[in-house]
């Protein structure tokens, strides 16, 4: 964000201001288990009132990576700078970042009321019960649970437990709100409900969040940026749209789960893989050579037609209705599943017949080519 | 119409026949034997014989001998000390096999380590402490060598104290077990939220760990209550008969053929063990937690 900050060793140049509008940066942050690295130099740098989704697999240390910047974790290696200091060696509690447990992890022998105010009556804000209550309460009607203040905790269902356990955290007021995949445990129809109130109160209340998830709907959904991660690192950092119309790699591609990959091999300027050999202007740097399709710009053409360009033989397995556009399946052999979407608003869509087979194509100008010769 | 059985029905039917075994073992081994000793009780006994004829003798006999009811309240106090020192040594063990050691292979290795001892029989263990207690026991001969003492301290072995210390030791892991067990299942995310929340540790055990580790310590405590209030074979090894519990009342009554008295003490160690049940079950709603 802003290159011109400080220099390395901490001291500043004559007449220079530090202008830092990060709120919270982490500089080439590493964390192992064994031998199991599950952040590498991960460097990031987030804004205030920023909302930044982790995007990555099972395993590709979101979670990690958001347990380091809690403090439940102490990393290897790099540094973590929250609100202008250092805190990587400030323990948990001491660092004002709220946490949102996946699992909730509600106290379950307290009243809604007494987990909201935990933080407050046992933390060090040295308020009076009749303030920690006005202050729970208020933040209790925030989440919309005003009336539940005296139930126990399993005395309300899932989405309630849900808006407990943000209430609980932003009762302490903090300036950044970590989430672990805090939609994971909702059904569909609550998750995109939360998905509104957590942006509601992110208007209201100006808090920097950090979301992990393993939905990309939800990663691009809730996210001014994205970061993709994949074995410990951050693999690409950009709001959804640039994510979306311009993936850095292709597992990247792979995780958003809107594209066809196919492997191949690059050489002088066109790809050839198993729709033929096509002209790839624009390739994207990258260790090995894939051919990218989103699935609405594949077109499905009868077995019959002449193909210009790219085209690929397919058996058409199955269709799936979607509301808004029906996704069809495609298998073009060695258990290759293709996917090709089309949206309801561009017409009635054509039918197609199980296990007949037809010809796949699309315009090679909106295809992405990622390959060791980049040009 | 006729051959049509509901499934409420069905179930109704199942529920008895799973029951009928049940009530029938406790009926004859739990029911009928404790009202047999109440009727007993009654009974008037002689020097050699004892009749059925209904007499109260015998619990005025209780209430009125200094022995008895000194043994009333020698069992009562012994037994608090008990809860106490168990809970005192047992819930720092717990915590730390159930809390503290995150690996769960390790903390069960830990808790079997905790029950090796009761691979050896009861009286063994009892027995095993008058070498370490005793005058020229163990702890007095290493104290003395290390010139901490010069007299060996006499008040280790035959007194109150030294039931005690055999006691704790041998009912500790009753009350170690059920406390680690419901402090393995708090989730540690529930210990991290809260030192989000800017708790400290003391803040964190008093409010969050003691209370969920609650129904473990009422569990334990009830385990040790049963068995200390029934004791007699440590009292009688360990405090050369100093110390009259009402168990040993029991053991030296029907020693002598003294039914009815014998009967008596047993009624009165039902219920006082029935009332400290019962309020250790109104502290927690156990069906809730377990």
């Amino acid at each position: 964000m802003n290159k011109q900050a400080a220099p390395m060793d901490g001291r500043l140049y004559p007449g220079e201001v530090i202008v830092d509008t990060a709120v919270f940066r982490l500089e080439g942050v590493t964390k192992r288990y064994g031998d199991l690295v599950a952040l590498d130099d991960a460097t990031l740098e987030v804004g205030a009132n920023e909302y930044l989704s982790f995007l990555g697999p099972s395993g590709s240390g979101k979670t990690t990576l958001l347990r380091v910047i809690a403090g439940f974790e102490a990393p290897e290696k790099g540094r973590v700078h929250f609100e202008g200091r250092d805190i990587t060696n400030v323990p948990a509690h001491e660092r004002g970042i709220g946490f949102v447990f996946q699992n909730f992890a509600l106290f379950p022998h307290l009243t809604v009321v007494q987990n909201v105010g935990f933080g407050l009556k046992h933390g060090k804000s040295g308020l009076s019960d009749a303030e920690v209550e006005r202050r729970a309460a208020e933040m209790i009607a925030l989440v919309g649970l005003s009336g539940m203040e005296g139930r126990g905790v399993d005395q309300i269902s899932g989405g309630q437990r849900q808006r407990v356990a943000l209430a609980r955290t932003l009762t302490m007021k903090p300036k950044l709100v970590l989430l672990d995949e805090p939609l994971g445990a909702l059904d569909a129809n609550l998750r995109s409900r939360m998905r509104n109130e957590l942006r509601a109160i992110r208007e209201q209340l100006g808090v920097t969040f950090l979301h992990v998830t393993g939905s990309e709907t939800e990663a691009l959904a809730m996210g001014d940026r994205v970061v993709v991660l994949d074995r410990g690192k951050i693999i690409q950092i950009g709001t959804p749209g640039a994510l979306y119309a311009q993936p850095a790699s292709p597992d990247v591609a792979h995780f958003l789960n809107r594209f066809n990959l196919f492997d191949g091999q690059l050489a002088k300027g066109s790809f050839t893989g198993a729709f033929g050999t096509v002209a790839a202007p624009r390739v994207t740097r990258s260790d090995r050579d894939v051919y990218a399709v989103r699935y609405d710009r594949v077109q499905v053409l009868p077995l019959s037609t002449k193909p210009q360009g790219p085209a690929l033989k397919a058996t058409f397995i199955a269709s799936e209705y979607l509301g808004s556009s029906i996704m069809n399946f495609f298998d073009a052999g060695q258990g290759h599943p293709i996917e090709m979407e089309h949206h309801l608003s561009l017409g009635a869509p054509d039918i197609y017949e199980p296990r007949q087979d037809y010809l796949l194509t699309w315009n090679p100008e909106q295809a992405l080519v990622f390959g060791r010769e980049a040009g | 119409m006729t051959s049509t059985v509901t499934i409420q029905e069905r179930q109704t039917k199942v529920t008895r026949w799973l029951l009928i075994p049940g009530i029938i073992w406790m009926s004859l081994f739990l029911v009928v034997p404790i009202a047999m000793i109440v009727y007993v009780s009654f009974w008037t006994q002689t020097t050699f014989t004892i009749t059925s004829d209904p007499t109260l003798a015998s619990w005025r006999q209780f209430f009125s001998s200094d022995t008895y009811t000194g043994s009333l309240w020698t069992t009562i106090r012994i037994w608090l000390i008990v809860l106490a020192t168990t809970f005192i040594v047992g819930y720092p063990t717990a915590l730390f096999v159930g809390l503290f050691v995150k690996s769960k292979t390790l903390s069960t290795v830990l808790l079997v380590i905790c029950v090796i001892p009761f691979w050896t029989s009861f009286l063994i263990r009892v027995l095993a402490w008058r070498p370490m207690l005793g005058k020229e026991g163990a702890i007095n001969i290493v104290l003395l060598k290390l010139g901490i003492i010069q007299q060996p301290i006499e008040v280790l072995l035959f007194t109150e104290l030294s039931v005690i210390i055999g006691m704790t030791q041998i009912y500790c892991v009753f009350m170690v077990g059920p406390i680690a067990f419901m402090l393995s299942r708090i989730d540690r995310n529930i210990i991290e939220a809260a030192r989000d929340l800017g708790a400290g540790f003391g803040r964190i055990f008093w409010k969050i760990i003691f209370p969920l580790s609650l129904p473990g310590v009422i569990v334990g405590a009830i385990f040790v209550s049963v068995m200390v209030l029934g004791e007699f074979a440590t009292s009688g090894a360990l405090s050369g008969r100093k110390v009259n519990l009402l168990g040993n009342i029991i053991v030296t009554q029907v020693g002598s053929l003294k039914w009815a008295m014998a009967s008596v003490v047993g009624v009165v160690l039902t219920i006082v063990m029935g009332i400290v049940i019962a309020g250790f079950l109104r502290i927690v709603d156990l069906k809730r937690e377990l």
